[in-house]
């Protein structure tokens, strides 16, 4: 770009006067530009930095240790077994909803999608607590499951089922709008053309979604490993037993042991800018996939102009 | 209101939109800036505005420099493309806008505002939608609406960029003339940006011909149209045929060959006669006719080889009765003659 | 005029994409659901309105609504900045703030409290230079305010941002070039433009606040009446085996979710219907006169 551009950008070449007219002083600009930047500083970066510092602060080697205690491993396969299942599962739900409400309509559509939006709107305090009043001991189906010695609440079953219940839309809220927006035409023509129903799901449908599908897929996992409230209610604390890693983290931090709480919890921390990176790249992915499928529908815009008869 | 444009260039980037125009529109004209895409015709028009500045050259009105004002300060009505209506606003609201925002002391009094928003109302004939959102309207309301909007505030100048181009044809053609009425009863100098000639040659008192970023010919619509003054002018008004050809002093030549010159000639300056008639001609034979619409037209194949289209009326081709392969004499009216290098590729 | 559930479709796969749909919600989301009203049920009336308006839950309700409705507010305010400098300005790391603006969706929320926690105690980072003012964050009830804040932060900033994308540069040309000032055009012109969209991401981020936990659990102290965020309550209650109790607070957790459901599922229709540029002819809205 010449020069011109980059220093109308910064808005010092041109006098007051000459401004765009759709943009503000120069002054203006950069106070708001430092407002917002020192709100998400310390909103944002100073609670990421506070993690791996107070992590690291009593050395590297109790670092170590801290995520190689029995326990903390235990936590961490516990957690990676929850969004082990979790996630495909909500995957799977999310796929099959996209396609009944993306490609179809039908009476009670709107309802069904508020209903998916449900387990997001409730609290996960809440969503740990409901599972405890069907499976726990007086909850509707405990007797049945006590009497089979089939444990679900304070132990693995459970914490899986309330990570499934509160990482439910994920996927498929992605996916609906996603699917819906590029409607049917495509799926059409490959049925015309004698593909059957799986194979034209699986040749013409999902590689239009795939950007989004990852990227329902990475924020489920995020939440899935990460949550709290839920798993907290139905797991019982019984360490090395049924405590995630966020679990872990607070028995540590209640037991005033900062630095191992840290270390355990800037793994998550971790997880959490690996997510945000992956996002930011799928993001530029899904756009660049856009704009191509974007180019090869518009149709070339008709001149209107003279016949010009050229020797 | 007087405009007028100085020695105005532009560049974004590495593309030269205006290279040094200099243009005058006297008070009360309806000018068109007529030109392909790229020519730079919105671009001086946003210049005008105040909605871009040039990289150098001034902006005058009424003899005035008032290249350092910004938009909000020129008072000038601006007719966008797309209308630009202010969706959260009802079509009152839209038109009344710029009464309202005006600062305390030039403020006009509610009911001011009123009976100057039912006075334009009545102009643009939509008293009855006063009260709908812009997207209840049809594309040809909300542009009405968008010009009511801009000359509620009383504009010493009236901007229109491609107003019609996002209309369906018919519209459009009924929206051309009302803009013609509407002028012929206000007198506002006006100047609006279009790429189809049509358009301007019917709507404008002067036809501002743009290419590249330059002026090509200033003109009424039967100047540029029948007078063009370079290639590219008579190129884009209408048709034209194209040969090779030479002037020897008062002779024009047409030739089967490259002799630095190009000779212009439009399908409906061609006459078709059986005879001769004593007038300068050549042989064609007749290739294809269209008889469908009010004229005919013709195309042939010239005794050198190159292809001829010939536009005549209905009652001459009845007076002929051509019949396809036949070999016929074909006869010039009116020709231009221009320098190859002048001479400009199809665009 | 016959019902038909479905329009026609050459499309297979519905009955059985459908079928597993309402299955697998069913499973997991209603009948689960369904199971807690079925359990406060078990209460009578009058049992259910006693401990519902306890002191405790009511001073739980005041702190997590009252917290809530403001951090929803101070998100709205800087949200709609953050937005607008994201979309109209340039500087240095930019698209790095950008995507941070993420990082409350992705980290978990017992990092998040601690971390915030570790920051606003008396010898945190910020906390330490509030203290000789006597500003109490940490274990108070601005530190629940700073945590609910940081856990909607994205909601308004990302509701916003497209809706500020997809304005029209030409209404500001317009509004400028009929005499407004740019105070006059961001007031008049934009604000009521994306209005709908503040609003939407406004309700939602105070949805979240209300039923968040682990955020807010550690930096609130959680003393009774004081810094007891409802949540909590009902864990407490839990604790204590008071499982009819538990059900009850959160049966009114649960209605106020869906109320806040079906705000936000109304603000984004009618965000969406302001947004719509397509004349009546496309929109179905009765065609008004030619031209």
């Amino acid at each position: 770009m010449a020069t011109t551009f980059t220093l109308r950008g910064f808005g010092f070449a041109r006098s007051a006067k000459t401004e765009p007219v759709t943009t503000e002083k120069p002054l203006v600009r950069w106070s708001l530009i430092a407002v917002a930047v020192l709100f998400l500083g310390v909103f944002l970066f100073m609670p990421l930095a506070v993690v791996f510092a107070s992590a690291l602060a009593k050395g590297f080697s109790v670092y170590i240790s801290a995520l190689r205690e029995p326990d903390a491993l235990a936590a961490i396969k516990l957690t990676l077994l929850a969004a082990g299942i979790a996630v495909p599962m909500n995957l799977i739900f999310g796929v099959a909803a996209a396609w009944a409400i993306g490609k179809f309509e039908f009476f009670g559509k709107s309802f069904l999608v508020t209903l998916i939006d449900l387990p997001f709107s409730v609290s996960p305090v809440v969503s740990g607590l409901i599972y405890v009043l069907i499976f726990g001991l007086q909850g509707v189906l405990g007797p049945w499951f006590a009497a089979h010695d089939i444990k679900i609440i304070f132990a693995v079953p459970g914490i899986v089922l309330a990570t499934v219940f509160v990482t439910f839309p994920f996927v498929a809220r992605e996916l609906i709008p996603l699917v819906q927006a590029q409607g049917n035409e495509e799926e059409e023509a490959a049925l015309s053309l004698g593909a059957n129903g799986w194979r034209t799901f699986f040749r013409v449908t999902l590689p239009n979604i795939k950007w989004g599908l990852l990227y329902g897929v990475i924020l489920c996992n995020a939440r899935a490993m990460g949550e709290f409230g839920a798993v907290s209610v139905v797991s019982g604390h019984i360490r090395g037993r049924t405590n995630t890693m966020p679990l872990h983290i607070e028995i540590l931090y209640n037991e005033y042991r900062f630095a191992p709480a840290f270390a355990v919890a800037s793994l998550l921390a971790l997880l959490a800018l690996v997510t945000l990176v992956v996002k930011s790249v799928v993001e530029g992915k899904s756009e660049e996939h856009e704009a191509e499928l974007r180019v090869e529908r518009i149709p070339e815009p008709i001149v209107v102009g003279p016949e010009v008869n050229a020797a | 209101m007087s405009i007028e444009t100085i020695d105005i260039s532009k560049r974004f980037g590495q593309f030269k939109a205006l290279d040094s125009v200099d243009l005058e529109i006297p008070s009360g004209e309806l000018v068109a800036l007529l030109g392909p895409s790229g020519s730079g015709k919105t671009t001086l028009l946003r210049i005008i505005a105040g909605l871009e500045f040039a990289d150098s050259g001034a902006v005058r009105f009424d003899g005035k420099d008032i290249s350092d004002r910004s938009a909000r300060e020129r008072q000038v009505g601006f007719v966008f493309q797309h209308y630009a209506l202010f969706r959260h606003m009802t079509v009152f609201e839209n038109i009344a806008f710029g009464l309202k925002v005006r600062p305390r002391l030039h403020r006009p009094s509610r009911a001011q505002i009123r009976a100057k928003v039912q006075e334009l109302l009545k102009l643009i004939q939509l008293e009855t939608l006063a009260d709908r959102y812009p997207s209840q309207l049809s594309g040809g309301q909300r542009q009405r609406v968008a010009l009511a909007r801009a000359l509620a505030v009383e504009p010493s100048v009236l901007l229109l960029d491609e107003p019609f181009g996002a209309l369906d044809a018919q519209v459009r053609l009924e929206l051309r003339r009302w803009l013609r009425q509407l002028h012929d009863e206000i007198h506002i100098t006006s100047v609006f940006v279009t790429h189809d000639q049509e358009e301007a040659l019917e709507v404008a008192d002067r036809v501002v011909v743009m290419n590249n970023g330059r002026i090509e010919q200033v003109g009424s619509p039967d100047e540029v149209y029948n007078h063009p003054a370079s290639p590219f002018v008579y190129n884009f008004l209408g048709n034209v045929n194209l040969f090779h050809g030479r002037i020897d002093g008062e002779k024009t030549y047409i030739h089967e060959r490259e002799t630095g010159h190009v000779v212009y000639v439009r399908p409906h300056l061609l006459e078709i006669d059986r005879q001769p008639n004593g007038g300068s001609h050549f042989r064609a034979r007749i290739k294809h006719i269209n008889s469908a619409g009010p004229l005919v037209k013709v195309e042939a194949v010239a005794e050198w080889g190159d292809p001829v289209h010939i536009e005549m009326s209905q009652e001459r081709f009845q007076g002929l009765q051509l019949i396809k392969n036949e070999s016929v004499f074909v006869i010039p009216k009116d020709v231009k003659v221009f320098q190859s290098n002048e001479a400009v590729k199809a665009k | 005029m016959a019902f038909s559930f479905k329009q026609k479709s050459i499309l297979p796969g519905f009955g059985l994409s459908l079928g597993f749909t309402v299955l697998y919600l069913s499973l997991i989301v209603l009948i689960p659901l369904s199971a807690t009203f079925l359990k406060a049920s078990s209460l009578n009336w009058p049992q259910f309105w006693h401990i519902v308006t306890a002191p405790r839950a009511i001073a739980s309700y005041e702190l997590s609504f009252g917290a809530s409705a403001i951090a929803a507010g101070i998100n709205l305010v800087f949200g709609l900045l953050v937005a607008w400098v994201l979309v109209r300005y340039s500087f240095p790391g930019k698209r790095l703030f950008d995507s941070m603006v993420d990082l409350p969706f992705a980290l978990p929320t017992a990092v998040a409290g601690i971390a915030l926690t570790a920051i606003y105690s008396s010898h945190g980072w910020i906390g330490q230079y509030l203290q000789p003012f006597g500003i109490k964050t940490a274990y108070s009830r601005l530190g629940v305010i700073i945590a609910l804040t940081f856990t909607g932060l994205p909601f308004v900033v990302r509701t916003v941002q497209p809706v500020l994308e997809d304005l029209d540069k030409e209404m500001e040309e317009a509004a400028a070039s009929l005499g407004a000032g740019r105070w006059q055009t961001i007031t008049r012109v934009l604000l009521p433009a994306i209005m709908p969209a503040a609003l939407t991401g406004l309700t939602m981020a105070f949805a979240r606040a209300v039923g968040e936990y682990g955020s807010v659990v550690f930096i609130s102290g959680n003393m009774p009446m004081r810094t007891e965020i409802t949540p909590l309550l009902i864990i407490t209650k839990l604790e204590q085996y008071d499982y009819a109790g538990a059900t009850a607070i959160a049966v009114v957790m649960l209605v106020v979710s869906f109320v806040m459901l079906l705000a936000i599922n109304l603000l984004q229709a009618w965000s969406r219907s302001r947004m719509s540029t397509k004349s009546s002819s496309e929109t179905g809205l009765p065609q008004l006169s030619q031209a």
